[in-house]
Formats: C-alpha cells, sequence, structure tokens
C-alpha cells in the first residue's frame, strides 16, 4: 500500500540478480535511445518542414514579404 | 534536488528543440513571408452578405498580375465553382460562410482555412504554372458534407479573360420585322481586349470586332431581317471567344394575343426560362430537344 | 494472504470497479463504430446511408474521448487517493453521488445521439466539438453539463481525502500519485469553465430558443479553450501508470520523484493557455495571438520530454537489476512477456510516434498542410487512441484483481491483445497520416470526389485505404480479446493468490524535491494569470468582433460602457501592434 511495502519483496521482483542504488545507476541506455530519439525527432523536422511543407506548394503569403525576401520574384 | 547528468543534458536536449522548432516557424512567417488567415477582414452578416464581394461571388481583377476572389461556402457548395484565374498571378481568396462552419481547401496544396459565417478569411495565393486543383470543405457541415467539393483552375495567360456575355432578342417577331439581336459583352479584366461577337442565325453568320476597354461594357446589336428567316423557329447563338448564349425566335404570321396560352410565355427570352423549356420539353418535339441541349451547352460554356 | 485493493478498501473497490466497467461499455459501442467508419470511409463495406456516418462518428468521438477515458480515469484516481494517502474516501455516498451523476449525464447526451439512427425529430449529430451553427438537441448539452459536474465533485472527492489526511499528516509530503491527482484536477477545473461557459451561457439556451444566435467563432474558442487541455486530462492518468507502474513492473524503481512532480506542475500551468493552436486557420483570431499559442504549446512539449527521460531510465534501471546489459541490450531483460508491461511501453512508444506529429501540428503555418486532414486523425490515435487507450487496457490487466479479487483469466490471451493493438494502430494510423499529407480530409462519409482525386507520390490511395481497413480489423479483433479477459476475469472465482496493491519506490524521493513544489495554491494562481495573458485578448476582441451573440444580433445584450470599450478597443490595438513590432524586429534580425 504504502511504498515501504515493496521492500516485503513481492514475487514480481523475485527476479532481480542485484540491487542497484540511486548513486550507482547510471542510465546510459536511456541516454542513448533518447538520443536516437533526438536525432528522428530533428532529421523529421527537417523533412517535413522543407520537402512536405514548403514543397506542397502554392502557400498561403502575404504578397510584399515574399516581394522583400525573394527579390522582385511576383514582378 | 539532484537531477542525473543526463537528464540534465537531455533538458538542454530538449530546449533546443523547442526553440528550434520556434525559430523554424519564425523563419516561415518572416523569412518566407507565410502569412496565417488571421482577423485582417471585418465581420460581415453571413445570412445576407449583400457587401460588394459576396452578393456575386466571382474572380475580380485589381492590379497588373493581382485577383481577388470572393468566394462563398454554404451546405453544400462553394460559389464560384470552378473558379479560374491565370497563370503567373496573384491571388487573393475572400471566403466566408452563408450558414455553419465549413473550410476551403486547396487539395494537394497549403492553402487551407476554416470557412466561419461572419468572418472573412483571407489568403494571398501565387499561381505560377497552370494546374488544377480540387477543393474540398474538411469540416463536417451537415449531412452531405461529404458531397462539398468545387475546383479552381489554373489556366494559361492567353486563355484567361474576365469577359460577361449576355445576349438578347425578342421571342417572337411578325414576318417582316426586324429581329435585333444585342450582345452585352463586359470586360472585367483592367487591360482592354480586342475579340470578335459572332451571330449565327439560321444559316447566316454575321461577325464584328469590337476593343473593350478595361472595365467597360460594349453593346453590339445586329440586325436581321426576319422575312428572310422565313416563319417558324429559329435558333441564335452569340459567341464571344469561348462565351456563348443562344435562344430561340419565333417568326410568325400574326402575334399572338400576350395573355394567350403558354405559348406566350416564350416571348420572354431571357436564359431564366428554364421552366417554360422544360414544360416544352414535356409536349415532346424534337425541335424542342434540341433546344435545351444547346442552351444547357451554352450555359456550360458561359459557366467556363 | 494477499494484500489487495479489494481487501483494503472494499467500499471503493466497488465504485472504481462501476468506473471501469462503464468505461468499457462505452470502449465496447464506441470500437464497434470505429471499425463501421473504417469500412465506410474506405468503401470496403458500406452498410448505412452517408448521411448516418456522422451519427456515428459523433457516437465514436463522445463515447472514446469523453465517456471511455474520464470513466476509466476517475477509477484510477479514487484508486491514486486512497492508495498512497492510504485512508478511504471520506464519505462513500458522495463517491457514489458523483459516479451516478456521471452516467445519468452520458445517459442524457447519449439519448439525442442514438436518436439520430431513428427518424424522431430528436438528434445531435455534431460530432463531439459541436460547433455552432451545427445545433444539437438540449438534451445533449445539458448531459454534458451533467457529466462534467459530476467530474468536478469527484474532484472535490479527491481534495477532501488530501485535506483530511493533511490534518492527520501535517508534516509529510503530498505522496506522489495523490499529487498527480490533485495537479490533474486543479488543470482540469481551469479547463472545463471554457466549455461550460460555452454550452451554460450560449449553446444550450440557444438550443433552447431562449437566445437567437451565438457568434460560432466565440462559442469555439471557448471549446477548444477546454479541448486542448482535456486531452492533459486524459493523458495524465497514462501519465501516472508510467511513473508509479511501470517502473514497479520493469523490476526497478522511479527514477526521479522531484521531475515527476515538476512535470505535472509544468502541466497544471501550460495545459491551458495554448488552445487556440487548434485554430491556427481560424479566421478573426490576429495572427500574434496564435503566435502566443504556439509558443506556450512548444514549451509544453517540455514535460512529456522529461517524461520520455525519467521513464525510460526507470524501466533500464528495473532491466539492469534484472541482469540487463550495454547500451541498449537491456531492453531484453525488460518483462516483454507481462502484458501490463508490454502494452504500457509499447504505448509509450507509440507516445514518442505521437509527439512527433504533434509538433508537426504545433508548428503554427506547417498546421496549412495538417489541419482537418486524415493526418491529425492518424495522430491523436496514436495519443489518446493508443498512448492512453493501450496504457489503459493493459493496467486494467493489472487493475481487475485488483478490484474484483479473481485472478486475471488469461495472461497470454492479454499479451496477444495488447501487441495487435499496437500492430493494428501502426497499420491505421500510419496510413491516415500519409493519406492526410495528400490532403484526404478529416471527418468524411466518402473521401472520394467527382472532380479530382488524390495524387500520392509513393503508393496509391488504395494501398492506404487496405492499410487502414486493416488495421481497423484488427484493433476490432483486439477489442475483442481485450473483453473476453474482463468477462473471464469477472466470472472467475475469487482467489487467493493475487499481487499486493502497490505502487513503485523511488530511486529519488520526494525529500530531494523542493518543498514549493508542493505549493498547489501557488501553481493554481500562476496557471489562472498566464491563461488569462494567453485568453482574455482573443476573447475580447472575438465578442468586440463578432459580438457575443453573433453578427446577426450586433445591439444585443451586454453594454459594458463606453469607457470600458475605448479601453479594450486601445489594449487590443496596442497587443497588435506590439507584436507587429516583434514580428518586424524578428524580421530585421532576420536579414
Ligand atoms: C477499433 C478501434 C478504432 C477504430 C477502427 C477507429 C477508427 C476511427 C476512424 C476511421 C476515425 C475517423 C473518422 C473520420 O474522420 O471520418 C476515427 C475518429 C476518431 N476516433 Fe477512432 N478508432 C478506434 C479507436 C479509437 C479510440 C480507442 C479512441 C479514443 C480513446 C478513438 C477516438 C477517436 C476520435 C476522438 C475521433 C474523432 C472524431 C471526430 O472527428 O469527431 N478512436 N476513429
Ligand atoms: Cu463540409
Ligand atoms: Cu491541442
Amino acid at each position: 500500500m504504502s511504498q515501504t511495502a515493496e521492500h516485503e519483496a513481492s514475487n514480481e521482483t523475485s527476479e532481480h540478480v542485484r540491487e542497484i542504488g540511486h548513486d550507482e545507476f547510471d542510465p546510459i541506455g536511456t541516454l542513448t535511445l533518447i538520443g536516437i530519439y533526438f536525432l528522428i525527432l530533428v532529421f523529421l523536422w527537417f523533412f517535413m518542414y522543407f520537402v512536405e511543407f514548403l514543397g506542397n506548394d502554392p502557400t498561403v503569403v502575404s504578397g510584399t514579404l515574399v516581394f522583400l525576401a525573394t527579390g522582385a520574384r511576383s514582378a | 534536488m539532484n537531477i542525473h547528468t543526463y537528464e540534465k543534458l537531455w533538458l538542454v536536449a530538449a530546449m533546443v528543440l523547442i526553440v528550434g522548432f520556434i525559430a523554424t516557424i519564425t523563419y516561415g512567417s518572416v523569412g518566407l513571408g507565410i502569412t496565417m488567415v488571421g482577423d485582417q477582414q471585418d465581420t460581415v452578416e453571413p445570412t445576407e452578405l449583400d457587401d460588394e464581394r459576396f452578393s456575386d461571388p466571382r474572380v475580380a481583377q485589381v492590379g497588373e498580375n493581382e485577383y481577388e476572389a470572393y468566394v462563398t461556402a454554404q451546405m453544400f457548395s462553394f460559389q464560384p465553382d470552378p473558379i479560374e484565374v491565370p497563370e503567373d498571378s496573384e491571388v487573393t481568396f475572400y471566403v466566408t460562410s452563408r450558414d455553419v462552419i465549413h473550410s476551403f481547401s486547396l487539395v494537394g496544396t497549403n492553402v487551407n482555412t476554416m470557412v466561419i459565417p461572419g468572418e472573412v478569411a483571407e489568403m494571398t495565393v501565387e499561381f505560377d504554372e497552370p494546374d488544377e486543383y480540387g477543393v474540398v470543405c474538411n469540416e463536417y457541415c451537415g449531412p452531405n458534407h461529404h458531397n462539398m467539393e468545387g475546383m479552381v483552375y489554373v489556366v494559361p495567360e492567353d486563355e484567361f479573360d474576365l469577359t460577361e456575355l449576355d445576349a438578347e432578342a425578342p421571342g417572337e417577331v411578325e414576318t417582316g420585322d426586324d429581329i435585333d439581336v444585342t450582345a452585352t459583352v463586359e470586360n472585367r479584366l483592367l487591360d482592354p481586349i480586342e475579340t470578335t461577337v459572332t451571330l449565327e442565325i439560321g444559316n447566316e453568320t454575321v461577325s464584328e470586332d469590337v476593343t473593350i476597354d478595361g472595365g467597360e461594357t460594349d453593346e453590339t446589336t445586329f440586325t436581321v431581317d426576319s422575312a428572310q428567316l422565313g416563319e417558324g423557329d429559329h435558333e441564335w447563338t452569340v459567341t464571344v471567344d469561348d462565351h456563348t448564349d443562344s435562344w430561340t425566335v419565333t417568326v410568325a404570321d400574326e402575334l399572338e394575343d400576350d395573355d394567350a396560352d403558354d405559348d406566350a410565355d416564350e416571348e420572354s427570352n431571357e436564359n431564366t426560362d428554364a421552366g417554360d423549356d422544360a414544360d416544352d420539353g414535356e409536349n415532346g418535339t424534337e425541335d424542342e430537344t434540341d433546344t435545351d441541349e444547346t442552351e444547357s451547352d451554352a450555359s456550360g460554356g458561359d459557366g467556363e | 494472504m494477499t494484500n489487495t485493493y479489494i481487501e483494503s478498501f472494499p467500499a471503493e473497490a466497488k465504485v472504481v470497479r462501476a468506473a471501469f466497467y462503464s468505461s468499457f461499455l462505452a470502449l465496447a459501442i464506441g470500437g464497434l463504430f470505429g471499425i463501421i467508419q473504417t469500412l465506410h470511409r474506405t468503401g470496403y463495406y458500406r452498410f448505412m446511408d452517408s448521411a448516418d456516418y456522422y451519427t456515428v462518428l459523433t457516437a465514436h468521438g463522445v463515447l472514446l474521448a469523453i465517456t471511455f477515458t474520464i470513466f476509466f480515469l476517475v477509477g484510477v484516481f479514487t484508486w491514486a487517493t486512497t492508495t498512497s494517502l492510504d485512508r478511504p474516501v471520506e464519505d462513500i455516498r458522495f463517491t457514489w453521488a458523483w459516479y451516478g451523476l456521471m452516467v445519468v449525464g452520458t445517459v442524457l447526451t447519449a439519448i439525442p445521439i442514438f436518436a439520430g439512427f431513428t427518424d424522431s425529430e430528436m438528434s445531435a449529430s455534431v460530432l463531439f466539438t459541436f460547433y455552432a451553427p451545427l445545433q444539437g438537441h438540449p438534451l445533449f448539452y445539458f448531459g454534458l453539463v451533467l457529466f462534467v459536474v459530476g467530474t468536478w465533485l469527484a474532484g472535490v472527492d479527491w481534495f477532501r481525502s488530501w485535506w483530511a489526511w493533511k490534518q492527520e499528516h501535517p508534516d509529510k509530503r503530498i505522496p506522489l500519485p495523490t499529487f498527480m491527482v490533485l495537479t490533474t484536477t486543479l488543470m482540469w477545473y481551469i479547463a472545463t469553465l471554457g466549455v461550460a461557459a460555452a454550452i451554460l451561457l450560449f449553446l444550450l439556451p440557444w438550443s433552447l430558443g431562449l437566445v437567437e444566435s451565438v457568434n460560432p467563432l466565440l462559442t469555439r474558442t471557448l471549446f477548444w479553450f477546454f479541448g486542448h487541455p482535456v486531452v492533459y486530462f486524459w493523458l495524465m492518468p497514462a501519465y501516472m501508470m508510467w511513473y508509479v507502474m511501470l517502473p514497479k513492473i520493469s523490476g526497478g524503481k522511479l527514477f526521479s520523484d522531484p521531475l515527476a512532480r515538476v512535470v505535472f506542475v509544468l502541466f497544471l500551468i501550460l495545459s491551458v493557455p495554448t488552445g487556440i493552436h487548434h485554430q491556427y486557420l481560424d479566421p478573426g483570431i490576429a495572427e500574434g495571438f496564435k503566435f502566443i499559442a504556439m509558443t506556450n504549446t512548444m514549451f509544453l512539449l517540455l514535460p512529456s520530454l522529461l517524461t520520455a527521460f525519467t521513464v525510460v531510465a526507470s524501466m533500464e534501471h528495473g532491466a539492469r537489476q534484472r541482469g540487463g546489459t550495454g547500451y541498449l541490450g537491456w531492453l531484453k531483460a525488460l518483462p516483454w512477456r507481462d502484458p501490463v508491461f508490454a502494452g504500457m511501453a509499447l504505448a509509450g512508444l507509440m507516445f514518442a510516434a505521437a509527439g512527433f506529429s504533434g509538433m508537426i501540428n504545433a508548428g503554427m503555418n506547417i498546421n496549412y498542410l495538417v489541419h482537418n486532414t486524415f493526418w491529425v486523425v492518424g495522430h491523436f490515435h496514436l495519443t489518446v487512441g493508443t498512448a492512453v487507450a493501450l496504457t489503459f487496457m493493459a493496467v486494467t490487466y493489472w487493475f481487475l484483481p485488483q478490484v474484483t479479487g479473481k485472478a486475471l483469466w488469461n495472461r497470454s490471451v492479454a499479451l496477444g491483445q495488447v501487441v495487435l493493438w499496437f500492430v493494428g494502430m501502426t497499420f491505421m494510423s500510419n496510413a491516415m497520416h500519409r493519406g492526410g499529407l495528400l490532403g484526404i480530409p478529416r471527418r468524411t462519409a466518402e473521401p472520394q470526389y467527382d472532380g479530382f482525386e488524390f495524387e500520392a507520390a509513393v503508393g496509391s490511395v488504395g494501398e492506404l485505404d487496405a492499410q487502414i481497413a486493416l488495421g481497423g480489423a484488427l484493433l476490432t479483433l483486439s477489442l475483442v480479446l481485450f473483453f473476453a479477459n474482463v468477462v473471464g476475469t469477472a466470472l472467475n472465482s475469487r482467489s487467493d493468490d493475487l499481487p499486493a496493491n502497490e505502487y513503485a519506490d523511488t530511486l529519488s524521493g520526494p525529500s530531494d524535491a523542493p518543498l514549493v513544489l508542493d505549493n498547489l495554491k501557488l501553481w493554481t494562481a500562476i496557471a489562472i494569470v498566464l491563461v488569462i495573458f494567453a485568453y482574455s485578448f482573443p476573447l475580447l476582441s472575438i465578442i468586440e468582433r463578432g459580438g457575443l451573440f453573433g453578427p446577426e444580433l450586433t445591439e444585443l445584450p451586454v453594454h459594458i460602457g463606453l469607457g470600458l470599450e475605448y479601453l479594450w478597443a486601445t489594449t487590443i490595438s496596442t497587443v497588435t501592434t506590439a507584436s507587429e513590432t516583434v514580428v518586424a524586429l524578428g524580421a530585421e534580425v532576420n536579414w
């Protein structure tokens, strides 16, 4: 019931082969996984924005700003 | 509070992501000029829509390559449909609803807006190449929502005009009288156009070259001698570029009384006579059926 | 001798069980409608008129997104407060009362929805967003109100437990599960003010004919004031399960209690001032307001990204204690054969994918690409339809024995069920996302048009439809297995050999968390201030533009006096100018 109850070894934790305390635990596996996730996110973001979105012309623009940004595109 | 070094690292990475996302979007807005549908337009009365734009949904030219499209969405259609604009143009759509919430979304593009009654969505779009786009309503608007669709055609420069043609002639004349066919041609472009107004009647074809200034309306009247046509029904068609208007004139020995019967209605020769036409269709004469077809052809042509 | 929930709290276990069963009933009916929609849209099997599709869709949305999720989570929250405070509810009759109110509300809402299938005058095929001027039968709105009031009272119940507990333990930290319940409830109170205002001030009187019209943009904005945070109302209980159950089931401990608290505090303060991100493409709302909503939304990613780390690290802790090694090899040491673990872990994995499509949705201008397309449907079947629903189903396999005192009917079937859901959803939601990029609209009975076709650069619409139908079929099969287990368990006899009612211990415990984190008043105040910042100007401007009761009735009620109106006008224009200046400045920086 309370958190301490857990120490009275329930059958689910019996598969423990070792006890790892707070200071010994180094979540390097998590860092690896989440690093991969980060890279996927960055890649997909750029892909979605610059390929899928900007490639999906035409897009809603305000004429003057585009004019400023791209020189004389909409002459 | 102690946070593990790796988690601190991840915290930083997460912030980089977040700031990076915001930066990309800002670049899109500021650098590329991508503009959100906003509150630029004043509100309107959805049930009336009697302002100059939405009382007559259409495409209008406002600058050399600049057009405005006034579009209304209503259960379960868009007006005008199709919408036709030229290539290499900058088109500003003004879209509003007459009833519930719809959307106006050009399939396969980033042109997409909610259409909310009372509000006017403004979107400026550049069309470079000739193309055609389907339009869907992607907001549920009632039991036939899935049938709500339209088209946008981006046509080559030389195929594009904003010409309005309306031709009139009496429905019935007495043999020997002149038939005046008047073609009213409005050029809604800013630049003048040179074109030819052609009338086909019986097996006669007459035409006249006209130059119409931007925003001007030209009236051309062709006078035909009814005696030459002879007694009976004669179909006539006025053509300007790919716009046509067509009707039938009856040449009779003696004009019947106005209040006589069904036939009398035919005197009115406005294209709004669809009802009369249908009546005649029921009578089932070959001739009339032909007329029907021609008329629907003509109105199809008008639309495009 | 076991120590299950039902033994410790027999009276509460009954309510929790009732809440779960109500939620499963909604899941069963809603799921049935899900497969009907799938087959109808894709054209594989159409047995009803397309007009009825929208009645089905209304029922699917309401039953799954509102009824299924919320009934389940009130059960979980009641379990969480009683278990972590180790005390029964203050008054079980009160608990039954709010449960009863929620049931009555659901039934009243369902009546007009289902009447839509008959020839009767009554109907409410307005979808679960009920955007005016589409109008449902008054009973629909009334039922929703009762349901929400029921959840408010449930919140009162949880707070009462905490207050009583605090009297007896003045110096103790709020136990983590209770902390999560309380922050989520506070967020819910703020969020539901929007929908309550929309319904009570406008939609209900309007459907009763008391007022002639409404301002569609206003009621829509009030809906989304509620509509975004409601997704966190669904998600928070799932997060809670990931924080307090998953580490334990993995054989480890929660990596960080303090960070878990930080995450829930962030959700409390950031969930509500973001709703306008559903309205990026709405005319009548200035771009500046949309930008502010986007910034808030993007920062709202932070607690979810933190959760990803903390939860995975907790799992890793378990895996390493179970003997796992290596950079990724530890993943093999996780208890994948345990349906409770497998279901939650797969749900979490799908949520990672959902996070990605959510980031796209959140991007203000890229929203043009995906808004109201099938992409969005793909997105939220990953979030609420999997991260939440699959977590709930998986954790049901742990909860059922706790609240019935009976052993789970069949663990292998349970494992098959969660895997099947994962596979089915992979097919369905992936194809929905791709379909959305082609411009296929959502909420459409027959997305096949006369004038044009959707063009796929890779694959074809036919292939996408096939995947959606296949995915839908697998999901339906998964649901059948789920209900087999629920019913099978209910029919089992009582067992003495059940796991105890426990949740995860922590590696870094509450004592590491700054005390201020438990200061709920402070966080609530900040949340309210942020909401006022984010919403008052947009709301005032919408009212100023379209009137409180819609554009047709401009000179109707509400006179606030000229002075005040002038004040509004100037503040609004000041804000607009300010945001324009910011944009302009940004522009210069960018050159
Ligand atoms: C058997 C499993 C399911 C199937 C086959 C399924 C299928 C679908 C389909 C095809 C749609 C899109 C309809 C359209 O936009 O035209 C839809 C919408 C939706 N689904 Fe599901 N779904 C399932 C489970 C779920 C679950 C578990 C949830 C939430 C817990 C959920 C929540 C929703 C919501 C909120 C909508 C949007 C309703 C609207 O647009 O008004 N679905 N579903
Ligand atoms: Cu629609
Ligand atoms: Cu949202």
